[in-house]
Formats: C-alpha cells, structure tokens, sequence
C-alpha cells in the first residue's frame, strides 16, 4: 500500500473550484513534487492533506485522503493527530519568534505529551536538530531566541520541528522560495538525507528544482492533475503537452 | 518655498502653545507644593495626619490608598482584559466583532461620574453583601479581610476602577492579537496544537503588548479621580485591610480642595500630593509608551 | 479553557450594560422637558426641580472648550503629520502620549492656579481652559493620524496645482482627512461634555443661576452629579440620577454619531 492515497479530492474557497477531482498516490520514502505555475492549487493542496485548509472558513473539501489506509477526514478521527502525522515547513520560514531555539522545536512534542522527562526532552531536541543540520550551529546557543537565526538557519529549525514529531510525512511549501542558493542548496542536500527515513511532499514552483531533488512528480495545472509519474520520465518524455511546455519553460 | 516656510512657522506656534501648557503645568505643580514639603520633608510622605488646625500634613495614606486600588484594579481588569481581547479577536465570529469592540470603546468613553454614581448606588451595595460580608465573615482571619466591611471602600474602588481600565488594556492586546502573522498560526496549528494552545503560544508572542496595556491602564487607574471619590469611603487612616475605608491621592485632593484655601498649608499640600502623583503617573506612562513602541517595531 | 476565557469576557462586559440600564430605569422617570430647563429643588421639600443651569453651564462650557481646545488640537496635530521628521515633532508626540491618559485632577489644579487664584474667583474660563487643555492631546493625536493616512500622491497632486501651503492642508487635503478630523473633535466633545475633576477646581457649581459671565462660577452637568450624589439629600439624589440618565444620552448619541462618520470612511 502506497503510503498516501488521495482520491476523488476536490477543494474550494467559496464559489471558486480550486482543485478538480485529485487521484494521486505517494510512495514511501522518496521525495514526491508537486509543481505548476502560481495559483495552480499545489499549496492547496498541501493544507488539504494536513487538514489545514479548514482553518480558512471560507473553505471547502470533499474526497479522501488516506495515510496507511485511514482517511484524515473521516468523522472518527482527531483532527489534531492527523495534523501530527504531517510536519509542515512553510516558504517564510516561521520559528516562533519569542522562543528560544530550544523550546522551538521542544514545544510540539511539549504541547502534545509526547515525552516523559527533561532528559527525554533535551535528547530529542538533539537528535531533531542534528537530524536538521543544525545541531553543531545552534549547541552552544539553544538559549537564545529563534529570532537571531539567519534565514537558511530559521528554515533547518523548522524543519527540526517537524521532526520533533516523529511524522510520517513532512510537507514543504516551497520551502526555499525566500532563501539565497547557499542556504537553498543545503535544505535540498538535508531533503535528500531525510527520504532514507521519511517521506517528503514539496510544492514548488521551479521545475528545475523538481528535477533536480524528487523521484517522483506531479504537474498541477488550474486544479486539475495534469501528469504524475516518475522525475526522469515526466520531464524527459512528459505525455501531456502542457507537462512539456511547463517543463520547457514556455508556462508559468 | 517661503510660503512653506510661513505655514510651519505658524504651525509650530501652536506647538509652542502646547508645550507651554505642558511645562507650564510641571512649574505650576512644583511651585505651589514647595512649601509643603519645606515645612514637613520627607515626613509629607511617611507619616498619616490630616490636621489643618495645626497645619499638620501627612498623605501617607493616600499614597497606600492610591496604590491599594490601583493593585486591585489591575489584578481583576489584567486576567478579563485579556480575555476580553481574545473574545473579540478569536473566538467571536467576524460579524460580531465590530460590536464586541464598539462597546469595548463606549465602556472607554463613559464619564468618570457616571460610573462613580452607579459605582456608590448599584455596585457597592452588591459588593458588600454578596462579596466583602462572606469574606470577611469566613475568611476574616486573614489580614487582609480583618476589618468589618462598609459598602464604600478600597475594596470597591479597586472593583470599580478595574471596570473602568479593562476598556484600555483590552484595546492594546486585540490591537497586538490581530496584527499576528498568520504564518504563526499556521505553524501552530500545524504542530497539532489545539486551539486554545495555539492561543497559549501566540499571547507568548504578544507579551509586550500585554504588559504594555497593563501599564498604561496602571497609570490610569492611578490617576482616576471622580469615580474613586465617589466609592473609597474618603477618610484618612492607615488601611490594614482591603475592607477599610480610605483615600487617594486624587481623591483626597477632590475630596478636600473645596475648603482648602480657608488653611494656609494646605492648597501646598494637595499640590503636593498632586506633584508626587504626577511622578508616578509619568514614570508608568514612559514604560508603557516605551512597552508601546517595541510592540510597533517588531510588527 | 476557551470557554472561560468566553466567560470571564462577558462578565466584563456586563458593567456597561448593568450601567446603561441602571441609569435609564432609576433616571429616565425624572427627565422631562421641565426637568432641562428648571433651576434645581431645594434639598428636601419644594416643586420637581430640574438642571437647567447646569445644562446651559455644560453647554458653554463644551463649545468653548471645543473651540479653543479644537483649535489648539488641530493645528498641533497638523504639524506633527507634516513635518513629522523634526525633533520638535517627536517630543510633542511623545509628551502628548503622555498626557492623554494624565489626571485630570491635575490639569484642573494647573488651571486653578492660572486663573483661579489670581482671580480670586472661580470663574467659567477657567473650567473651559482645564477641558480645553484635557482634549487637547486627544484632538491632536487624531487629526495627525487622519493626514498621515493620506495617500502621499494626494498631496503632490495637490502641490502640482500650483496652490499655496495652507490651501493645500486646510482646503483640499481637509476635506480628505475631514472624516477623521471631525471623528476627532467629536469624541474631544465628548470628553469635554463628562469630564468633572477639572471643573472641580475651577468652576464652583453654582446651582441657582443661569449664565452670568465667563469670570463668573457656572455648574455642569458632571459636577452636578457628583454634589448632588454625595449629598445626604434623597430629592438631589434623584436629581442626580435624572442628570446621569441625560448625560448619558448625549455622550451615546455622540458615540453614535462618531461611529456613524467612521463607517463610511471605510466604504
């Protein structure tokens, strides 16, 4: 069984139809894309998987979206767990601002009763942000507010609280949209470490970043689910003609 | 651009006009209260008379009092003012939020007088019999409930004052509230946070902007005069509990100014308390608007 | 813990509706067109009486505070909208801050020995003096935001006219900024109209005259209240709740009024 099955999904705010009848499946352990041109629905997309599309009142879904076969949005289920299977890392980078850098990625697993002790705590605090890239940064300074971390470093903090969560799937929202390509390049190279143990969605809106860092794409168009398939083939032998001439360049 | 030159020259005599006023009223304090405090020095503060026969004056306990309510009244207003804001920020759906906030500021816009009136002849009766008597009956032994209870009292202008300063508090921290990215929000809700968490983590986030109406309605508290002259109970004694009657600083210059002129030291002296109140007003305002200010900058 | 929060929220809000309702049903069975126009009873025995001094009293008392305190305000704001950039600017600002939630006791004590005491005399100029000088920072505070949320394009086309400094910020840019001005000097009024610590040191509260002079006591409504509230006299008690309950009408229509103007800004 794929890990998530997404079936029949269709979205909107208000009137507006923003994602048409989704089938889509994601595989374990590999970087799944999700790309198209601005307003195409990828991010929706992203929250409908989450659940954190309803915090818009103006929002609607129907279908299903099932994580090892149980629908997120069934009635019997806790909308606050399934929002813990998913860690979200978001295009600005969103540290909580007035926590120190510890108590960032301390304050999920804190809030949600996922630890016993300090001493448990403070190891999964280290093993998140190592897990992060930033652990050797950020040892000396685990005090201090998230605040006076550079860009690229308040990203890989948000990145280490997701993980705090154990989740089965991280999310990224064009998660290096507001980096340089110093600070980009590592979130990739982390994003490629972390598929031997988790499975990663990204929504982008660079192709070439597609290609350069998934296994597996799919090409979003207007809300509707254009293409899906394997990286080299979608971009080297893309089927549907809109595929190509977004890969190309000639869209979006 | 001589014509613009004109019109801020003219502008700026307002300005001048303004700051006059103020400056004016900083002289006028110091200059009818020194005598004051050369006849009695550091005693004007430290000790409690009241004796205008012998033109003894001492307003300790109208510095306690003025501390006393101000105490009360930011304990009860600070836990409802912040509720109050996520209310009208959080929980109340958008429709009725323009409301919420119209009579957040009506209650900010009601005179001082009409909230002592109500204060003397609704509120104290009803503090007295259901609050104050059962305190003081069973919890008596505590210091701060010893004394029998009348109706007015420190008690009740610290009640009344709260009322009149959760308008103020409340004001600021929605203001702060709905100013939050919801990038944050996000990331909270996406932590599998529940809502009231995420409101947990996001005041977390404000508390600048609450301590900073806390201040600033502090200052007002202090400085409230009529409603507090109306329900305090006006007499001059050492408050051992919350339950005595007793003074404010304003009150006490309200109280007693009327019949000051016929004694040659005490216009000095209410000028005095007045010069003391000014100070401590001014210094919690200043940390308040400071308080202000960083809330601004980080938005 | 989001449902205490509701309740503790509701209770704070239910003075204000516990108020309203108090004053107009112990207050509103005094009030009639007789009510408004006669002197006040004698304290126990005598005729209805009415607080028609102390109306006419908060009447002048009002207008001269607003016209002096308006103007005052709105010129001073003027400045610190425009040349916002000056040291001058950002001190007044900041003293002005400051004194908007000041004592008012003090402003009334400020004003009682300018021009009470060389007087000899409370006297009606000074308690529109002490209330201008309360509204002032109000005023001021206000109208610099209404011209600062000018759009900057605005006020270069305006300049591009060819029209000299002050017919640009007194006529054209006005009448942009005229909703929040007027939003100003209306809530000033309304201040002005329920302020009494200033009055109580300046004023005196005459009850049995109409106007007399401006060098002469006059009563308002507010003082009024707070003699006859603490007085031993159940007839002024009455009165006084009689005078609450017309205080209060004016200072919601006010309210009203102002939160009407703002209203189609926003359309």
């Amino acid at each position: 069984m794929s890990l998530v099955e997404i079936s029949n999904l269709n979205a909107w705010y208000g009137d507006k139809h923003v994602l048409k009848n989704i089938n889509l499946e994601i595989p374990r352990n590999i970087i799944f894309a999700i790309m198209g041109p601005s307003g195409c629905g990828k991010s929706t997309l992203l929250r409908a998987m989450n659940r954190l599309l309803e915090l818009n009142p103006n929002a609607k879904v129907s279908g299903q979206v099932k994580i090892d076969g149980i629908d997120v949005y069934s009635d019997k289920i806790d909308i606050t767990w399934v929002r813990r299977q998913f860690g979200m890392v978001f295009q600005i980078p969103n540290p909580f601002p007035h926590l120190s850098i510890y108590d960032n990625v301390a304050i999920g697993p804190r809030m949600n009763g996922l630890v016993k002790n300090k001493s448990e705590l403070d190891q999964l605090v280290k093993w998140a942000l190592e897990k992060a890239y930033l652990w050797d940064e950020v040892k000396n300074d685990l005090k201090k507010p998230a605040s006076m971390l550079s860009g690229g470093q308040q990203q890989r903090l948000c990145i280490a609280r997701a993980l705090a969560l154990k989740p089965k799937i991280i999310l990224m929202d064009e998660p290096t949209a507001n980096l340089d390509p110093v600070a980009a390049s590592k979130i990739e190279e982390l994003m490629l470490e972390l598929k031997e143990d988790y499975t990663i969605v990204i929504v982008t809106h660079n192709p070439q970043q597609a290609a350069r860092v998934s296994d597996y794409v799919a090409f979003l168009y207007m809300g509707e689910l254009i293409e899906v398939g394997e990286t080299s083939q979608v971009f080297t032998r893309p089927v549907h003609k809109l595929t190509e001439r977004y890969v190309v360049g000639k869209i979006g | 651009m001589k014509s613009g030159k004109i019109f801020q020259i003219s502008l700026i005599l307002f300005i001048v006009t303004t700051l006059t006023i103020v400056v004016g009223i900083v002289i006028s304090l110091i200059n009818s209260s020194y005598p004051i405090f050369l006849r009695h020095g550091f005693g004007f503060i430290s000790r409690s008379v009241w004796n205008p026969i012998e033109e003894d004056y001492g307003i300790l306990p109208p510095l306690l009092g003025t501390l006393i309510t101000s105490a009360i009244a930011i304990s009860i207003a600070t836990p409802l003012a912040i509720s109050l804001a996520i209310f009208a920020s959080e929980i109340i759906p958008s429709r009725l939020r323009s409301f919420v906030n119209n009579v957040s500021d009506l209650m900010a816009s009601l005179p001082s007088v009409i909230y002592g009136l109500w204060g003397l002849y609704v509120l104290a009766p009803i503090l007295h019999k259901y609050v104050m008597l059962p305190l003081h009956n069973y919890l008596g032994f505590i210091p701060l409930f010893s004394v029998k209870p009348t109706p007015t009292n420190l008690f009740t202008a610290g009640v009344l004052l709260s009322i009149m300063i959760i308008p103020f508090a409340s004001s600021i921290i929605r203001e702060a509230y709905t100013a939050i990215p919801y990038n944050l929000k996000e990331a909270a809700y996406s932590l599998g946070m529940t809502r009231w968490e995420v409101v947990k983590t996001m005041l977390g986030y404000i508390r600048s902007a609450i301590f900073a109406g806390v201040f600033l309605a502090l200052g007002r508290a202090m400085g409230e005069t009529m409603a507090v002259a109306m329900v305090v109970g006006n007499i001059m004694n050492i408050p051992k509990s919350i339950f005595d009657m007793g003074y404010t600083i304003s009150s006490l210059i309200a109280n007693q100014f009327p019949n000051a002129e016929a004694y040659k030291y005490m216009v000095p002296a209410l000028y005095g308390g007045a010069l003391i109140l000014f100070t401590v007003g001014l210094i919690i305002n200043l940390i308040g608007l400071h308080l202000v200010r960083r809330v601004m900058v980080k938005s | 813990m989001l449902g205490v929060i509701s309740l503790l929220a509701i209770i704070s809000a239910i003075p204000i509706f516990a108020i309203i309702i108090n004053i107009y049903s112990e207050g509103l069975k005094y009030v009639s067109l007789s009510f408004l126009i006669d002197f006040p009873p004698p304290p126990i025995s005598g005729g209805a009486g009415g607080i028609g001094p102390a109306l006419v009293g908060s009447l002048i008392l009002i207008g001269l505070a607003t016209v002096i305190g308006g103007a005052i305000g709105f010129f001073t704001g003027l400045y610190l909208s425009e040349y916002s950039h000056t040291k001058l600017a950002q001190y007044t600002q900041m003293f002005l801050q400051i004194m908007v939630e000041f004592p008012t006791i003090i402003i009334g004590l400020f004003a009682y020995s300018v021009l009470v005491a060389p007087l000899k005399r409370f006297n009606a100029f000074a308690g529109a003096f002490a209330l201008s000088i309360v509204i002032i920072p109000y005023i001021a505070l206000n109208v610099r935001e209404a011209y600062k949320s000018i759009p900057y394009t605005l006020k270069e086309a305006a300049f591009s006219l060819g029209l000299s400094y002050p017919k640009v910020y007194l006529r054209v840019l006005l009448s942009t900024a005229k909703r929040g001005v007027l939003t100003a000097l209306l809530i000033g009024m309304a201040k002005a109209g329920g302020e009494t610590a200033p009055l109580l040191l300046t004023i005196l509260g005459t009850t049995f005259t109409y106007f007399e002079g401006l060098d002469q006591p006059i009563n308002a409504i507010p003082l009024l209240i707070y003699n006859f509230a603490l007085s031993p006299y159940e007839r002024w008690h009455q009165v006084a709740w009689g005078a609450s309950a017309v205080l209060l009408t004016i200072i919601l229509t006010i309210f009203i009024i102002s939160r009407l103007v703002v209203k189609e800004v926003k359309i």
